[in-house]
């Protein structure tokens, strides 16, 4: 919680800071599968303008933050997703765009994976096929309030590991009330 | 589009004596015997012309003795005729034709992925889109659509939340087999014996790739010595599917093949079912469908040129273009309802009447269009750096046009008139004026120029249709409701009781169709979209072939790369411009 104290501080926990930083530049990996994709590409072009929420597409996975899995997940192409998902640094999170990545959609077939979430967690499961951009706006706008409400510890492994080194040297950050 | 005349027929019949001929209603079928298959293929290239691969694929009778049954299909573009020859496979083996066509080798793959069907001469007999060790042939009569289950994949969002009551999903814990990233290393290795320096992997993710297609640079340097192709990421089983679900309902599904250009889709596989079930498709409708297919084509190319020009390092084209997307978007969506994947035609006309305003709204964009195609001449044509990255790259020869089954904008870059809105008019194309653009090298280049010019004249024609649907009636009719496989459109649904009976009935039974066969194409954005329907009566089709412009233009790929370089490959691929949805299906 931030606020403002009558010298015109703003006083606020590092968590705090640290989560309002994240939710405000989630950068998404550069993917996309299938129709989905193009309503994606939509909705960071022109008209509905990604960039204004801090949403910049990155081509590396290690410099992403998101993954919005946007079109169809078939079989054959699910492990490979779980591999980038691995190569993305914590802290990370995932968007499902579209019924096919949710749960499979249209499609209840042989070859296709009924649900992006049987391979990696997911955090916003945006329905609709295609979502409009305007679906896939409000969508990040649900993760960036997710984020802000539940902070970023859930996947957070390294992270843990990092607060836990920061104990034993004794450098853990204190709860400061004004 | 003509079917093989019977003074050819009788010739070859000549030839071949034990050659039998049949002439159905809507196409002529040679029966050969699969000894003779290989001659009787090079006769009907060599001597009679029919030098343009359309389509390969089987179709599985589990009841026959022979079971499995080859369909090829092939055009001779000096009559403007098709053929269809048909063949039984020998305990399974069919001979392999890669040596006339080149690119019968991808439809062999597929069909020996689909059906287990051995072609004996292919040079490398793989899965054109499982994994290797995948264990099924998904196409044949005994496999399930939904595929067997065999692991259990819980769902992780509800592993991390915890289980609750009642649970949050719902989902069948069994799932189908998913492959290892050892089976995929297979895959690829199985494919593409190194020769030169270094193996590498282009895509499957890869932006550049536009979508989930997976190349393979055997690299000598920058230098490209050999290279494959491996398809199948985005491989969903629509052929499965379209086997196992009525005419009308299979409609949706044909938007998601080829995204890009939902509507161009949509008539084409209308047109085909049209064809089988007799239905007459009133005037309006005709026009309206002519009109939006346009419009999507335009849409379609905007998409290429601007993810073309991005992957060559040109983002302003990308923004400008999307802009103008965006317009012929809200169009689409004023009158479908929908954006991208509209469905918005119907078996027998379209879904609604046009909205109130589309017309002045499609003039305004015929009016303002023009200003912006010369925005992005002036950011390209001209431009010293694209001309650099595609001139001379790439370039496709007739012959190739021919041997590779190319259709589309990338056959006519090399010179090849073959467009399916002139040769076989659907819709209303035969009552439009516009012309056929096509190149002289068959560069990069010549394909751009092949696409702009394009835009033009589907301009020209939106303008036509627009000035006659003016003058049409309000109260024209817009779907043909008055045939019995043809449902009527909801106003009506809930005032006639005739017309809900009507429709209660097709959407529990489907449309009852005839039995026999029908090939028909239309001519998309993305070369020939052609629906081979194998009916034996009843409402579902017994094989629904899917010919897929995309996948064969793609075909090209391998060989135009030889000996390129690595920066080439994205010039032509963007050239090339497929659509995975539909190369995969
Ligand atoms: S949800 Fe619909 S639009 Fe999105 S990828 Fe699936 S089929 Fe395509």
């Amino acid at each position: 919680m931030a606020m403002l104290n009558s010298n015109g501080f703003v006083l606020t926990t590092v968590d705090e800071l640290l989560s309002w930083g994240r939710r405000n530049a989630l950068w998404p990996l550069t993917i996309g599968l299938a129709c989905c994709a193009i309503e994606m590409m939509h909705a960071a072009a022109s008209r509905f303008d990604l960039d204004r929420l801090g949403v910049i597409f990155r081509a590396s996975p290690r410099q992403a933050d998101l993954l919005i899995v946007a079109g169809t997940v078939v079989n054959k192409v699910a492990p490979m997703l779980k591999l980038l998902w691995e190569q993305m640094p914590d802290p990370k999170w995932c968007i499902t765009m579209g019924g096919c990545a949710s749960a499979g959609g249209p499609f209840p077939t042989y070859s296709t994976l009924q649900g992006m979430d049987r391979i990696i967690p997911v955090d916003v499961y945006i329905p609709g096929c295609p979502p409009h951009p305007q679906g896939l706006l409000y969508g990040i706008l649900q993760l960036q309030k997710k984020i802000k409400e539940k902070g970023v510890k859930k996947y957070d492994k390294a992270f843990e590991e990092f607060k836990k080194d920061m104990e034993k040297q004794g450098l853990i950050a204190r709860e400061i009330t004004v | 589009m003509p079917w093989m005349n019977r003074a050819t027929a009788d010739r070859v019949k000549f030839e071949f004596k034990d050659v039998e001929v049949e002439f159905t209603k809507h196409t002529t079928n040679l029966h050969v015997k699969q000894e003779r298959l290989i001659d009787l293929m090079k006769h009907l290239k060599e001597k009679e012309g029919y030098r343009h691969f359309i389509d390969h694929t089987c179709i599985d009778f589990p009841d026959t003795k022979e079971r499995f049954q080859g369909i090829y299909i092939l055009y001779n573009p000096d009559t403007n005729e098709r053929v269809i020859v048909k063949t039984w496979a020998k305990e399974g083996k069919l001979p392999s034709l890669e040596k006339l066509w080149a690119c019968a080798r991808w439809a062999e793959r597929e069909a020996y992925d689909m059906f287990g069907i051995v072609y004996e001469g292919h040079e490398n007999l793989r899965r054109m889109f499982m994994w290797e060790g995948y264990p099924y042939h998904p196409l044949r009569k005994d496999f399930p659509l939904e595929g067997i289950p065999e692991v259990e994949l819980p769902s992780l969002t509800e592993l991390y939340a915890g289980r609750t009551d009642p649970p949050s999903h719902d989902f069948e814990l069994v799932h189908t087999r998913v492959p290892t990233l050892e089976d995929l290393e297979r895959t690829e290795k199985a494919r593409l014996q190194k020769k030169a320096q270094l193996v590498l992997n282009w895509g499957p993710l890869h932006p550049g790739t536009h979508g989930t297609i997976w190349f393979l640079f055997d690299l000598d340097g920058e230098k490209v010595v050999q290279s494959d192709v491996i398809l199948g990421q985005l491989h969903r089983g629509m052929e499965k599917i379209a086997e196992n679900i009525y005419y009308f309902q299979f409609l949706p599904y044909t938007d998601r093949m080829d995204y890009i250009s939902a509507i161009c889709n949509e008539l084409s596989y209308a047109t085909a079912v049209e064809k089988l079930l007799g239905v007459e498709v009133p005037e309006k409708a005709r026009y309206i469908r002519t009109m939006f297919a346009e419009l999507q084509r335009i849409n379609s190319h905007l998409l290429w040129l601007g993810t073309g020009a991005l992957d060559l390092g040109a983002l302003t084209v990308f923004l400008y273009a999307f802009r103008e997307r965006e317009k012929i978007m809200d169009i689409i969506e004023g009158n479908a309802g929908f954006r991208l994947t509209s469905a918005f035609l119907r078996i027998g006309g379209v879904h609604y009447d046009l909205a109130e305003g589309t017309l002045d709204v499609i003039k305004a964009f015929i009016k303002d269009f023009p200003n912006r195609l010369k925005e992005y001449h002036n950011l390209l044509t001209r431009n010293r750096i694209w001309l650099r990255r595609t001139k001379d790259i790439g370039v496709i020869t007739r012959e190739d046009v021919f041997n590779y089954g190319l259709t589309g904008p990338v056959a006519r870059g090399s010179g090849v008139p073959y467009d399916i809105r002139k040769l076989e008019p659907y819709a209303a194309y035969d009552e439009v004026e516009f012309d056929i653009p096509v190149g002289e090298v068959g560069d990069v280049y010549d394909r751009y120029l092949v696409r702009m010019e394009e835009m033009v004249q589907s301009l020209r024609i939106i303008e036509q249709c627009v000035a006659k649907l003016e003058k049409l009636p309000k109260s024209a009719p817009y779907v043909n409701k008055e045939h019995p496989a043809v449902m009527s459109p909801k106003e009506y649904v809930f005032m006639d009781l005739e017309d809900m009976v009507k429709n209660f009935r097709i959407v529990v039974h489907g449309e009852n169709a005839p039995p026999g066969e029908v090939y028909s194409s239309g001519e998309n954005p993305r070369g020939e979209l052609g629906f081979y329907i194998y009916s034996t009566g009843g409402s579902k089709p017994y094989r629904l072939r899917i010919r897929s412009g995309a996948l064969y233009n793609l075909s090209i790929f391998p060989k135009l790369i030889q000996n390129g370089t690595i920066a080439d490959a994205i010039a032509l691929l963007g050239s090339l411009d497929p659509v995975v949805g539909e190369t995969d299906r």
